[in-house]
């Protein structure tokens, strides 16, 4: 009797414990701070070390290991709360963000001068990159890494690389200043320590033969010189490529895995919109840089060159159609010979000097396939591709038509022609991710009213729905609790709110927000946004356009 | 009682525990986002290392540097010492001896019992990178090598075996004076022929022919073979091309040390690739026509002759198969490309022996079919399987290299 009674009593006190524990721990939805803007980096990383990636073991590892990977449905963990990505050493909120101006878009990523082509002077080859190209230092001093044109498109592979770098700087990725310029043979001197690596393993002195045999190999001009695009050496010690995958484990900052960062998810867009296909981890590249007084780990997408149709050969005709290898096709061929026909084989591409394989008639970015996929590719969901449209909706026509001017592409037409497919492309980019999802952007709660835009129908991807619904509740932030208000609706994009919210500061309230549109059923799940009260007005504090709840979110068929 | 205050007592070590976690809680809690996510940094900092690769990319990338970055290397080698020995397994070990020149020395063995053991000298970047030289030494041992008569209206039950063991090396040039397209190729080579007592339930030659009905019979020849190609290659590769052709002629000149054996052959080879829908398909052609003549009266060794069948030519017959002065070849391959890493095709290859060039036509022609399957990187066929049939039956054929 007094053990069972002992018994009773530790449970008691145990059970109280749980109890004050809980409480104790128990956090605010919102925080006063939220939504962030920069995704703190406070500790030092100057301890992280320099690892690359086996490019054999990546293609292995994504084509085969990967092959039957489930996305986990997870929604992004980088966001803000107001499902934005926050600035931070990866990403720098730009266009979509922020107006930004023609000029701006030109210059991109260039911060310092263009380098001085009266003097070369080699040291080393290229050590990244698909096309042929050397390691120098201009007539200033300043090293370079110089990239070539194939001979079969002797300005498309520069221009890619100009062009393509200005458009994923405008999205907000760390970007290579890429300058075009001129390489004149006349003008190359060798360092006196000028190596190249041998195939047998040793770096002997680079010499005028090794330059010739990357020339042979390359564009040349009438007058005997080379267009070439010149990157400008990073700033910082280089640590090697990140991965689409899990953290950096030498980086303290470092605590989203990469798959579940937003800005990565939806390179798949973007690198659909760009015809990104050589979306590996050799073409990232990891910094050490100093930031506010403290060293971070800064990460680049490095080379983007791989755009526009433009990779490594001539050959290759199923860029963009299909993975280096997958068992659907594999099998199709095989069991067909060849007659069971994928889009690659019969689509027209528009093959120019300065365009590679490159169209935007049966561009699909659903079915769109780089090289190789990543895991951080594999994870996008509807809400990531959501957003990534966005961006690529807000390059306007001419803000297009201004940065494929960059390219100094020497056939007008062909210009146009190459800002032609990519804005055919933005657009299918739009048709097919903004109405997948309900497309309620930018709520605002002012004066009694709650205001909102349609980004599907803004961007004249969809009619306009039926019905607007708002289910409004009070929110309770440190419980979580709600308590349903009323419903209100309309047919605009207006919509008034109920009498009786919250007027104290600090309160809270919540809004579920969803449209009647027979076109599109999705948009019958609301976005959820949540609103807080300031001194003088309501807040936007929260905003989440597809739950948590596990069910995964297929932005890809 | 004791009850009561031991509860009383739990209570209060509960409470003022429960009140010190609140305390402690509430001092560490975050209190603002960037707190939450600085305290997650923070923890991480506290277990920092660095990045470990797991075994599976250790493998791969050690295999990657082995055939990307190798300077000293082992490597597989499934060369057979001479056509027809079967299923070749052996290894090689390739040291470079400068930046770009290197030496491979390599064995295999066959489960025909054929041995090879050589060594070869490669300098692929001579003359400002237009010339190529091979220098070749070794040994080799072929144990039941078939002859069935010249012409081809031999039959199976004709075959006699011979097999010989051979010391032998030469060199080789191929220079590219336009550094593309226009090649040109000589070459020198010493070979003693010494034929032994062979293997097999075929009879032997020496009990079939005599010297005087069958050239080379009953004699250990050394033969001094000097050769000369001009050529157009407009192909990427010539271990593997889907695009591009070959058309070229080749020069031969066979002398031994008594002016027994001596002769000329000229070979006239066409190849040509031509690719369809994107190189989805690619129909594949070669035509290589072999003529020779005897040097003043002096006579043409019977191993030496001109010969078809076997895995690179008339797959469906087994090797040397046919022989005589001179022969004709016509291959067609319908390729499909399947992924980038394989391919499969469906031939026809059919040709003649003859023993004077105006026979060379299309009558009375040997022709086979079938299917193959083919493992290559972007410029080699790494492996190949074919299915060939003829009316000698089916063969299978195990290669590592493209068959034209």
């Amino acid at each position: 009797m007094r053990t069972k009674r002992m018994t009773l009593l530790f449970i008691a006190a145990a059970i109280v414990t749980a109890l004050c524990g809980s409480v104790a721990t128990t956090s605010p939805h919102f925080y006063r701070d939220d939504p962030i803007t920069r995704e703190p980096e406070s500790q030092d990383a100057s301890g992280a070390a320099s690892s690359e990636i086996g490019q054999m073991y990546e293609m292995v590892y994504n084509l085969v290991a990967r092959r039957d990977y489930k996305p986990s449905g997870l929604r992004a963990r980088n966001l803000n709360t107001i499902d934005e990505v926050p600035d931070s050493s990866w990403f720098t909120n730009r266009v979509g963000a922020r107006r930004l101006t023609v000029d701006e878009l030109v210059r991109g990523p260039i911060v310092g001068a263009p380098p001085d082509p009266s003097r070369w002077v080699i040291f080393r080859e290229k050590t990244s990159g698909a096309h042929p190209g050397v390691t120098a230092r201009d007539a200033k001093g300043e090293t370079w890494f110089l990239e070539f044109d194939p001979p079969y498109y002797p300005e498309a592979a520069t221009g890619a690389v100009v062009v393509a770098t200005k458009f994923f700087w405008a999205l907000g990725y760390n970007q290579v200043e890429s300058f075009l310029t001129t390489f004149d043979p006349k003008n190359v001197t060798f360092d006196p320590k000028a190596t190249l690596r041998r195939p047998n393993g040793k770096r002997t002195p680079f010499t005028h033969d090794d330059l010739d045999a990357i020339l042979e190999k390359v564009a040349r001009r009438a007058d005997g010189t080379y267009r070439v695009v010149a990157g400008r050496l990073l700033p910082g010690k280089v640590l090697g490529n990140f991965r689409y995958e899990g953290t950096r484990p030498d980086d303290p900052n470092d605590v989203v895995p990469h798959e579940h960062r937003r800005e990565l998810r939806a390179l798949r867009v973007f690198g659909a919109w760009t015809n990104l296909t050589d979306l590996k981890s050799a073409n990232t590249i990891d910094t050490l840089e100093q930031e506010n007084g403290r060293t971070i780990v800064k990460h680049w997408l490095q080379d983007v060159g791989s755009t526009f149709g433009m990779n490594n050969d001539f050959h290759e005709w199923d860029l963009s159609w299909e993975h280096f290898f997958e068992t659907g096709t594999t099998m199709k061929r095989l069991v067909s010979f060849g007659f069971a026909l994928s889009p690659w084989q019969t689509v027209n591409y528009t093959e120019a000097p300065s365009i590679g394989k490159f169209e935007g008639q049966r561009f699909d970015p659903r079915t769109w396939r780089p090289q190789t996929p990543t895991t951080a590719y594999l994870e996008l969901r509807d809400d990531d591709a959501f957003w990534a449209a966005q961006r690529v909706g807000a390059f306007n026509d001419e803000m297009i038509r201004a940065i494929v001017h960059t390219g100094e592409f020497s056939d007008a037409a062909n210009e146009k022609a190459l800002a032609d497919i990519i804005i055919q492309r933005r657009d299918k980019i739009l048709r097919t991710y903004l109405p997948a999802v309900n497309p309620i952007v930018s709520p605002r709660l002012d004066g009694g009213k709650l205001t909102f835009d349609n980004a599907a129908v803004m961007a004249r991807v969809a009619e306009s729905p039926q019905t607007y619904r708002a289910s409004w509740f009070e929110f309770d932030n440190a419980t979580g609790n709600t308590r349903a208000l009323l419903a209100t609706s309309s047919g605009t994009t207006t919509i008034e709110a109920p009498s009786g919210l919250p007027a104290a500061v600090g309160g809270f309230v919540g809004v579920d927000i969803s449209a009647e549109s027979t076109e599109f059923p999705a948009w019958r799940r609301p976005v959820r946004v949540y609103f807080r009260r300031e001194s003088n007005d309501w807040k936007l504090v929260g905003l989440e356009r597809i739950p948590e709840d596990g069910s995964i979110q297929r932005a890809t068929r | 009682m004791g009850a009561v205050r031991l509860f009383g007592i739990l209570m209060t070590v509960t409470l003022v525990s429960g009140a010190a976690t609140a305390a402690f809680a509430q001092t560490s809690e975050p209190d603002s986002r960037q707190a939450v996510v600085e305290q997650a940094q923070s923890e991480k900092a506290g277990s920092l290392h660095p990045y470990v690769p797991s075994r599976a990319e250790r493998l791969i990338t050690q295999l990657e540097n082995a055939l990307v970055n190798a300077t000293t290397t082992w490597h597989p080698y499934f060369q057979n010492a001479y056509s027809g020995g079967g299923f070749a397994l052996g290894a090689g070990y390739m040291r470079h001896v400068s930046p770009y020149n290197f030496v491979d020395v390599r064995g295999s063995y066959s489960v025909s019992g054929y041995k090879l053991a050589e060594a070869e000298f490669s300098a692929p970047r001579l003359f400002h990178r237009r010339g190529q030289l091979s220098m070749i030494g070794g040994w080799r041992d072929a144990t039941e090598v078939g002859f069935y008569g010249f012409g081809s209206n031999t039959t199976l039950s004709n075959r006699a075996n011979y097999a010989f063991d051979q010391p032998y090396g030469g060199a080789r040039m191929t220079f590219w004076p336009t550094r593309r397209l226009f090649m040109l190729r000589g070459g020198v080579d010493v070979a003693r022929w010494s034929l032994t007592d062979p293997t097999g339930r075929s009879p032997s030659v020496q009990a079939v022919y005599t010297p005087a009905t069958l050239p080379g019979l009953g004699t250990v020849t050394t033969l001094r073979h000097s050769q000369a190609t001009v050529g157009i290659d407009s192909r990427l590769s010539d271990g593997y091309a889907r695009r591009g052709g070959f058309y070229g002629v080749t020069a031969h000149d066979f002398s031994d040390n008594d002016s027994r054996f001596g002769f000329r052959q000229v070979d006239y080879e066409a190849i040509q690739h031509i690719p369809i829908l994107r190189e989805t398909w690619v129909i594949s052609l070669r035509g290589l026509a072999s003529t020779t003549w005897r040097k003043n009266g002096q006579q043409i060794p019977f191993f030496t002759l001109p010969s078809l069948g076997g895995g690179s030519n008339l797959r469906g017959f087994s090797s040397w198969r046919f022989r005589d002065q001179n022969s004709l070849l016509l291959q067609a391959e319908w390729r499909i490309m399947v992924n980038r890493f394989f391919d499969t095709a469906v031939f026809y290859d059919t040709g003649k022996v003859a023993a004077n060039r105006s026979d060379l036509d299309f009558d009375g022609l040997r022709n086979d079919y079938g299917f193959g399957a083919r493992f290559h990187s972007p410029f080699a066929t790494v492996f190949r399987i074919d299915v060939a049939r003829s009316r000698e039956g089916t063969r299978l054929v195990f290669a590592s290299s493209a068959v034209f």
